[in-house]
């Protein structure tokens, strides 16, 4: 390799002495191994994005763009009255409001589209990799819903979906943790309500109940009070509802 | 140029096909490609967990800004760039990796033969000693030492002179010699640098 030799790397003037000592670090640098990537695991998840991408709906036409006939003349007229509305009133704000910075706004205006863009597509990968038959890429996927800044219905859907029917518990107790995100919302709080009858796995069961007792949710009480006192309930089940009812007051 | 002379198409006219639709075609590039960023990001993270997981960032990011490609450079300078911007933004909302510790010095713990046992002991401070460095300055030798990068080449990625490499590869590799001596000195011996951490300048 034409780096192995650090002197060709260096500026002239340093003292060959010098370099000579530097070389010795610089070839011990070799000695230092690097782990090799999981590539078919790295080439699937690829693959699902790129499935993804590929199958993604593509965007119907408004429905006014099949209008026809005297009714789509006025409906275009219409628009194009709009259209220049907005125009006029957009340049008056410009002209008399808004202070002449007009290239930094725009500059920021695209980099907020690209990030948009961005944004839309780690949640199609995230919502992509919660589809794929390894539970690693599911876990994955519910992982990745936590590096969303603002993630759609859809992605809270899809983690609500896995809580209640994802065959594997680690993905079904990371679900638990994504969703204390969105616990301000009724629909989640409910929905971890329900889950905790459901689930069949004790550890999922006890996570739902921290997680019913961290937002404080006072309706689980009559769920688990009957946890607590259905002797057929797992017992560490059992003393974690009477616990959250503790709790909850 | 569309081929090489062994007939195998450029990764640049496979990026042109990406731009243009033909997304399968990143399946090629990743390919070619992802060792070499893994290799890359890993050295810089010291973590191979957050190493896959940029890989996968940096493809998505090319495929999503594949209609900003101008076919205008090398396509590999074009993806480091990306990995570099990815790496910054991860570590931009996210604590650094935990450095490596002291275990890893012997990560079998089977006897070693004499020399064997000092050159390992030694190799596994010059790790530590790396991931100390200032992650500007790790960067520069892991992008010459380990992928093998040409001057003019990591001029073009870091957007300075090739003069200016030189130098900064010159005080890398002093300062890496530096902290490698200082751990020899004393293995408890710590920086304030921390592994990932943003350049300070």
């Amino acid at each position: 390799m034409e780096n192995d030799k650090l002197s060709r790397l260096l500026p002239d003037d340093v003292d060959r002495r010098e370099a000579e000592g530097l070389d010795a670090t610089w070839r011990m640098l070799d000695g230092i191994d690097a782990p090799t990537p999981d590539s078919d695991r790295m080439r699937a998840r690829l693959d699902a994005v790129l499935d993804a991408v590929e199958h993604a709906a593509p965007a119907t036409p408004p429905r006014w763009f099949s209008r026809s006939g005297a009714d789509g003349v006025r409906f275009y007229a219409m628009q194009g009255l709009a259209a220049a509305a907005v125009l006029l009133v957009g340049v008056a704000i410009g002209r008399y409001v808004v202070p002449d910075t007009t290239r930094p706004a725009d500059s920021s205006s695209e980099i907020s589209a690209m990030r948009s863009e961005m944004r839309e597509l780690r949640e199609m990968v995230s919502l992509s990799l919660m589809q794929q038959q390894s539970a690693s890429d599911r876990l994955k996927g519910v992982t990745w819903t936590g590096q969303l800044d603002r993630p759609s219905g859809e992605v809270i859907s899809a983690l609500l979906d896995a809580l209640m029917h994802d065959p594997n518990v680690n993905v079904r107790l990371a679900t638990v943790d994504a969703l204390e995100r969105f616990a301000s919302r009724e629909d989640v709080r409910r929905a971890a309500i329900d889950a905790v009858d459901r689930q069949m796995s004790p550890l999922v069961q006890i996570a739902l109940i921290d997680f019913l007792v961290k937002t404080n949710e006072r309706q689980s009480a009559p769920m688990l009070r009957r946890l607590a006192q259905d002797r057929q309930v797992n017992t560490a089940v059992r003393s974690r509802a009477a616990w959250g009812l503790q709790q909850l007051g | 140029m569309f081929t090489h002379s062994d007939g195998t198409v450029t990764d640049e006219t496979l990026m042109e096909a990406v731009r243009k639709g033909d997304l399968a075609k990143l399946g090629i590039l990743f390919e070619r490609h992802h060792r070499a960023l893994f290799d890359f990001l890993v050295r810089m993270t010291g973590n191979a967990s957050t190493a896959e997981d940029l890989v996968q960032d940096v493809f998505v990011r090319v495929l999503k800004y594949r209609g900003t490609w101008r076919g205008e450079g090398r396509f590999d300078t074009w993806l480091f760039r990306i990995a570099r911007n990815a790496r910054a933004d991860y570590f931009r909302t996210r604590p650094p990796d935990a450095p490596i510790d002291e275990a890893a010095e012997h990560p079998s713990g089977a006897p070693l033969p004499g020399d064997l046992l000092v050159r390992n002991r030694d190799v596994a401070r010059l790790q530590r000693a790396l991931m100390l460095l200032r992650e500007d300055k790790r960067e520069l030798i892991v992008l010459a030492r380990y992928r093998g990068m040409k001057l003019d080449a990591i001029a073009d990625l870091l957007g300075i002179e090739v003069g200016a490499v030189k130098v900064r590869i010159h005080r890398a590799v002093k300062e890496l010699r530096d902290i490698f001596l200082r751990l020899n000195e004393s293995p408890s011996w710590k920086t304030t640098n921390s592994v990932g951490s943003c350049p300070t300048t």
